[in-house]
């Protein structure tokens, strides 16, 4: 393959824009769920810095920094170290293969006195567009669950241990219901492409030959099971409430992140909004069609890339609201009740709805 | 060329954690190194043109079998395990059967393998695997998933109460 310039600066581009987008989710949704919680409990919330205390994350993250690093003595110092890191590394990496825009040609760009782009090429919003890009996905999902076990062993506090046993548990439990869900909505675009699933709900069901509906696959009744298993073991894996068992402040002091503190902890406070965030894009682009939008083809040009990755935009943002709604309404389960709903409840449900939807498509239906 | 840098570097990071997951004390330690070096050895399937076993290497080992190993290291809590001495002769017999060993391996895979790697030696594509699964392979597939499922059921019977009886305020505590 030879070298080309332009295709190596145009991944550098979108791996560039991905990065910063999901770097600048943290801020933004720290204050989105402490006025939504505000909002929810009808109380002010942060109002001070800034307009609608816009500004207190960035107040917030100045304080992270110039906190002092406590390492308890008794702790395994490399492993301590290397907790956060290894914690944000699968949720900075998974957004790679979502699409998160309508491809469009790129040709005879003027730009600094020079035209770029004299033969036309497709520009194709996404990192990593892998024929294997779901297993991807959950091989980096299967490796996040090693941030939160590290650090609770190596912190050497009862219950950061706790706090780490539980979430190994947990998102061993959740991960098969999470991946049994979205193999139906593979099945229905036949690729474990994430592109292909998309365009495959670009398109439209005809009921009675009158009603035309967009072909997202919330819209099939074969798929309704699966996106609630999916969405809710979405919370799960990410360890929210009401499954926010690896830190449960009521019994676990803080978890598993007990013992850190400074810019450490502040690690794995993004690497909780960056999972969140990728969980939504997800759930988007498995059941919420993506960058598709309805009763309307979006041209392949630089605008209509630009409406379909703001639409995409909004419909990540609305998943990002229902995981702080979800969270400041619904309190804590019991351990048990979780266990129960993952392996006697979600799995059966999902392997039942899997043969559903193979039904659904032999018939033709979807 | 960029491939030989990246292929050397795993190789060397997969034999280096290979090396600590025996040689450390600590069983947390070694079951993270496990897991790196498998992670390095996916990055070989890949570049052997096989991305969907690297996937698949991740998920199986790195993710699902290794965090097993690590919750029950965790739950039992082996932290400092004080081996029994070993006896020279022991010690004798194992250094030189594990030296022979290595040096047969060498000589073999130098002689054998090393200069002709099969061009492109796996099913790539999902579509593809799946189809041979379900064709060629069906009597072994099917045999295989019964075999996990007597396994499954086997482990249910050792360690599942007894219905109808009260467990042990022990036994609370495992499940």
């Amino acid at each position: 393959m030879p070298f080309d310039a332009t295709d190596v600066a145009l991944s550098v581009l979108k791996i560039a824009i991905v990065l910063l987008a999901i770097l600048n989710v943290t801020p933004i949704m720290v204050w989105v769920e402490r006025r939504g919680s505000a909002l929810i409990q009808d109380r002010p919330g942060p109002n001070r810095v800034g307009p609608f205390g816009l500004f207190q994350s960035f107040a917030d993250a100045l304080k992270f920094i110039l906190k002092e690093d406590i390492v308890p003595d008794a702790a395994n110092k490399l492993l301590y170290t290397l907790a956060p890191a290894i914690g944000l590394l699968p949720a900075l990496t998974t957004i790679a293969v979502v699409p998160w825009g309508r491809p469009f040609m790129l040709h005879n760009l003027h730009l600094f006195g020079r035209t770029f782009f004299q033969q036309p090429r497709i520009f194709e919003p996404i990192v990593a567009d892998l024929n294997i890009g779901v297993l991807l996905v959950f091989a980096l999902a299967s490796l996040a669950v090693y941030g939160i076990v590290v650090a609770g062993w190596s912190s050497n506090n009862k219950y950061s241990l706790f706090g780490g046993i539980r979430a190994s548990a947990q998102m061993i439990s959740y991960e098969l219901a999470l991946t049994l869900a979205a193999v139906s909505a593979l099945l229905v675009a036949g690729s474990l492409r994430l592109t292909d699933v998309v365009w495959k709900q670009t398109g439209y069901f005809v009921l009675f030959d009158t009603v035309k509906i967009p072909s997202w696959n919330i819209f099939s009744p074969a798929m309704w099971i699966s996106a609630i298993v999916f969405i809710v073991s979405g919370f799960a894996e990410t360890n929210r409430l009401p499954f926010d068992f690896a830190e449960a402040e009521a019994e676990l002091v803080a978890g598993y992140h007990t013992e850190y503190s400074s810019m450490k902890f502040a690690l794995f406070f993004m690497s909780e909004y960056m999972a969140m965030t990728t969980m939504s894009a997800l759930i988007v682009t498995f059941f919420f069609g993506g960058w598709s939008i309805p009763y309307y083809v979006p041209p392949a040009t630089f605008l209509g890339f630009l409406l379909t990755a703001l639409v995409f935009l909004a419909k990540v943002s609305f998943m990002l609201f229902v995981f702080v709604w979800i969270r400041w309404t619904i309190p804590r389960l019991k351990y048990d009740i979780l266990m129960k709903i993952g392996w006697k409840l979600f799995l059966p449900l999902a392997l039942a709805n899997l043969v559903i939807v193979a039904f659904f498509i032999a018939k033709g239906w979807i | 060329m960029f491939e030989y840098v990246i292929f050397f570097f795993f190789a060397a990071v997969a034999v280096i954690f290979a090396m600590v997951v025996i040689t450390n004390r600590n069983p947390v330690v070694s079951a993270l190194s496990l897991v790196v070096s498998f992670f390095a050895l996916a990055v070989m399937y890949v570049l052997l043109d096989a991305p969907f076993l690297a996937a698949l290497q991740v998920i199986v080992y790195a993710g699902a079998i290794m965090v097993l190993f690590l919750f029950v290291i965790m739950l039992l809590n082996l932290q400092h395990m004080h081996e029994p001495a070993t006896h020279p002769i022991q010690q004798f017999l194992g250094y030189t059967s594990s030296a022979a060993f290595a040096i047969a391996l060498v000589y073999y895979l130098l002689k054998y393998a090393a200069y002709n790697v099969p061009a492109s030696p796996f099913y790539t594509d999902a579509r593809m695997i799946g189809v041979a699964l379900f064709e060629a392979y069906i009597f072994p597939f099917e045999m295989v998933s019964i075999l996990l499922l007597a396994a499954i059921v086997g482990a249910l019977l050792l360690s599942g109460r007894v219905p109808g009886q009260r467990p042990n305020a022990g036994d609370e505590v495992a499940s």
